[in-house]
């Protein structure tokens, strides 16, 4: 029998990106099917592939054997692919039903009158028989998260969806809310539905899937099923073994203490607390790295230390100077750079040219800022200066920010931010959305930052980023240390577990700074703010 | 895989039904205290009208249940409560359509135009000029309002600003293609006027149409999801642009009724100053703001700002000495006392946002 869904070989270019390089995928009807991979592996370019909203490259998209071509979304709905997105596509004010139907109202009187009857009766229906709790008449206002997301799921089988494709579907659910979603998911698969869902959890994919399919960079690294693989086994899939840097960059003679942090707490934009009493410390000549799962308070401690959000308790200590209180100039001027997860909204101004760009964060410093007003010539020569030593293409100092490519706009971030002569670099998910090029050249950038012994905070998702490049690496779950590690002898799987929130009871492993940790349930990991995370 | 959750968590109930007359729970309880207020207001003032007959108040009774201003509140409020639907199907898609004034202005100046060309008593295929001078004015605003439509929709231009430039564009070309045609920013009579029962109809059938077609077709729901969440409505295959498209064109048809009925109903094309619309389109705007994106409501308010206006208007002839523009500011007072105090007005969550279809 045929798979029902068969993608064969699928290939997306982006100018400048590979972001799915021959990827093969065979899910078997009536299964669940996790696709799992770190951000930037390419999980929802190819689920975009299978929804129409992409076409490939190259590769051949088969249901039931059945070679399809989808030139949009309304293609893959009538051919029974229905997608759930990780933001929910619901009218607030609107009802459960309104929404169901929405698109594909049943009208009577010719076409002047919506059929609310027969509309409700087929939710109804459809709720009942997949077991869903459900009020066709509530408001979508009214109710709760995991309820939307099954009307979601309703509104894809209304269209006839034999095929659910479901894209971090527990990123923005309750634990409780989880288990139901995979009570829903045995509902389904039970009546000959086939689930495709997109992870980055572990835990996620091997307690709610039949068979993981792994990605790593866009290319598809195994297909394993659940009940025969390891938690480790699937870690080392998805990180890779390679490590990019040559961990044989001794370590180095650690200057002076840089940065301190001292029990600090870091509450994220709903007053919830997402960093717990951190504690460490980064002296010059040093690469501490930060790894986690994303969301758990890498962007709060990253913007804490700079500047950009406010600190609840806790101290930041800066060359022997507290930083509590102080505002993002204050650190600009003592020589803190940073280099922001959010490019396009925190790193240039997008509509500005490079020009323009290359001055913010020095506008008031010399040689830009003269009497009052800005040297233009000044900022055109620092913008073309940039630009050569960082290889920014195009190399012209007038084309707007937006022009450019991601790993180019990256580029011109960093050396920007590098050329300011910093003591402290602050680097979040400094390679995010960069082709591998760039990326390692952002990395000796980051080598050579240190072996000027300048401190360097490094905060990445990206495992073997974090383990080539730094000297002490911290592992960071819901807001706390669960290990303070050496990348040189720790394994992959060690991080992984220690990402998951659990701890490390090994001789090998420096444990300096953790504060009760593990102990938490690995489907929690990642937690609510996981929608932060941008597959490229 | 583990197995089913208990269902333990129970969803939370909408406790109010929403298949009562007025779509939307807290919407109707809002109509019916205007509703209850105004009739409250009137009785009182009926019977203080009975009880002193001489007074103040008895003149008020007088005036406010006489048929001269019941007549000349249909005439005052069609083409608020007509251009009010209209904008109320603009802005539920998604458009804040602020050029309501500019479509009465051309739809008024167009129709008394078509009028005098055909020539009052003259027919056009068997079409009686009047009925000429309507589908004229219908045609001018709905022009208007698809060139409207283009630049927000099409060319992402802001809306606030073209809205601005339809009013102005309506309020300088009126009065001057007048100058052009009959010598002056003010047309002469026609000599005919078309009467309140019309206006009064028009207003009542587009009002009970408007509520059929926003709560009942599966067009007022895409209109509705349009405005609010507009992705939601691409990704289940229906044309974002489309709806909007129709509901800013049936903006300029509501529009062009309306000011051709304001036109007509006096037989004259006023030009100088404001024009003769005087900011009904503005006051359109507050009518269905106040009733809350219901045309029911959007009447009701309607009608109570043309019958203060009609009021004041026969206090003036009896000599009592009411500032006009005192009370003409009135409407702006009251929408703004409710879209702070009550603040109950619900405003589409993606009103007045360009929206674009991914790849």
């Amino acid at each position: 029998m045929n798979p029902a869904v068969h993608l064969d070989g699928i290939t997306k270019r982006f100018p400048g990106v590979v972001a799915n390089d021959d990827v093969d995928l065979a899910v078997e009807r009536g299964s669940v099917h996790a696709l799992l991979g770190e951000n930037g592996a390419g999980k929802t370019t190819l689920m975009n592939v299978l929804y129409g909203l992409y076409r490939p490259t190259e590769g051949t998209v088969r249901l039931d054997g059945e070679p399809r071509s989808f030139d949009s979304p309304r293609d893959a709905i009538d051919a029974g692919v229905g997608m759930i997105h990780q933001h929910f596509m619901l009218v607030d004010p609107m009802t459960v039903w309104e929404n169901v139907v929405l698109g594909n109202e049943p009208t009577t009187w010719g076409g002047l009158r919506v059929d609310r009857e027969a509309a409700r009766e087929a939710v109804v229906e459809l709720s009942e028989r997949y077991g869903f709790d459900v009020d066709p008449d509530a408001t979508i206002a009214d109710i709760s998260v995991g309820e939307q997301q099954r009307v979601e799921i309703l509104k894809a089988l209304y269209r006839g969806a034999e095929v659910l494709i479901m894209d971090e579907p527990t990123a923005v659910l309750t634990p409780q809310e989880v288990e139901e979603l995979y009570g829903v998911f045995e509902e389904l698969t039970e009546q000959g539905k086939t689930i495709i869902f997109i992870s980055h959890k572990l835990g996620e994919a091997l307690s709610a899937a039949d068979d993981i399919t792994v990605l790593r960079d866009g290319v598809n690294v195994g297909t394993v099923a659940a009940a025969d693989v390891t938690r480790e086994e699937l870690a080392e899939l998805m990180v890779g073994r390679e490590v990019l840097m040559d961990p044989a960059t001794s370590p180095r003679e650690t200057g002076e203490r840089v940065l301190e942090v001292t029990d600090l707490c870091v509450e994220d934009d709903r007053g919830v607390e997402a960093v717990s009493d951190l504690s460490f410390e980064l002296r010059g000549g040093e690469i501490l790295g930060i790894a986690g799962v994303d969301g758990n308070g890498q962007s709060q401690l990253a913007e804490a230390i700079t500047g950009l959000r406010e600190t609840a308790s806790g101290e930041i200590r800066y060359r022997g100077e507290s930083m509590v209180g102080q505002t993002r100039r204050d650190r600009i001027d003592r020589g803190m750079a940073f280099i922001p997860e959010d490019r396009q909204e925190r790193g240039l101004v997008m509509s500005y040219d490079l020009t323009e760009n290359g001055v913010l964060g020095s506008q008031h410093d010399p040689p830009f800022a003269r009497g009052g007003r800005l040297d233009w010539g000044a900022a055109q020569d620092h913008a073309e200066s940039v630009i050569e030593q960082y290889d920014v293409r195009p190399p012209d100092a007038d084309a707007e920010a937006e022009s450019l490519s991601g790993g180019n706009q990256q580029k011109f971030i960093v050396g920007r931010e590098f050329e300011r002569d910093p003591e402290l670099v602050v680097a979040a998910h400094p390679t995010r959305g960069v082709d591998i090029g760039s990326t390692e050249f952002l990395h000796d950038r980051l080598l050579e930052l240190r072996a000027e012994g300048k401190a360097v905070l490094l905060v990445s998702s990206k495992l073997d980023e974090v383990q080539g490049l730094s000297d002490r690496l911290a592992v960071i779950h819901e807001g706390e240390f669960t290990g303070v590690v050496d990348p040189a002898t720790v394994t992959e799987e060690e991080i992984g577990l220690l990402m998951a929130g659990e701890s490390l009871d090994d001789d090998s492993v420096e444990r300096a700074a953790i504060h009760d940790a593990g102990g938490a349930p690995d489907e929690v990991d990642g937690g609510a703010a996981d929608d932060e995370g941008v597959d490229a | 895989m583990p197995p089913p959750a208990a269902t333990g968590v129970k969803p939370m109930r909408n406790p109010l039904s929403p298949a009562s007359l007025l779509e939307g729970a807290s919407e109707s309880g809002y109509v019916r205290s205007l509703i209850a207020g105004t009739v409250g207001m009137l009785a009182l003032l009926g019977v203080s009208g009975l009880a002193f007959p001489d007074s103040v108040a008895g003149d008020l009774a007088g005036i406010v249940f006489s048929t001269s201003t019941a007549t000349s509140t249909a005439r005052l409020a069609a083409p608020i409560v007509l251009a009010g639907l209209g904008g109320i199907f603009a802005e539920k898609s998604g458009v804040i359509n602020i050029g309501l004034e500019g479509l009465l202005i051309i739809s008024a100046f167009v129709s008394v135009y078509a009028a005098s060309v055909v020539g009052v008593g003259n027919a056009v295929l068997g079409v009686p000029a009047l009925a000429i001078a309507f589908l004229a004015g219908i045609a001018a605003s709905t022009f208007l309002s698809a060139v409207f439509a283009v630049v927000c929709i099409e060319f992402k231009a802001d809306q606030i600003i073209a809205g601005l430039a339809v009013w102005l564009i309506a309020l300088g070309l009126a009065p001057f293609l007048s100058t052009v045609f009959f010598g002056g920013v003010n047309t002469p009579n026609l000599g005919v006027s078309v009467g309140w029962q019309y206006s009064a109809t028009m207003v009542v059938f587009a009002t009970a149409g408007s509520w059929w077609l926003l709560n009942k077709t599966a067009f007022g729901k895409h209109l509705r999801a349009a405005g609010e969440n507009p992705k939601a409505l691409d990704t289940v295959g229906v044309s974002v642009s489309q709806v909007r498209y129709a509901g800013v064109l049936l903006s300029g048809v509501l529009s062009g009724v309306g000011g051709s009925a304001l036109a007509l109903s006096i037989g004259q094309f006023v030009g100088s100053g404001e024009t003769m619309v005087q900011g009904k389109g503005f006051i359109a705007i507050v009518a269905y703001l106040f009733g809350n994106y219901n045309p029911l409501g959007t009447l009701g308010a309607g009608a109570l700002f043309a019958g203060l206006d009609a009021i004041q208007i026969r206090l003036q002839q009896l000599g009592y000495a009411i500032p006009d523009t005192l009370v003409q500011t009135i409407p702006y007072v009251v929408v703004i006392v409710v879209l702070t105090l009550v603040g109950r007005t619900q405003i589409p969550e993606a009103a007045g946002e360009h929206y674009e279809t991914e790849e």
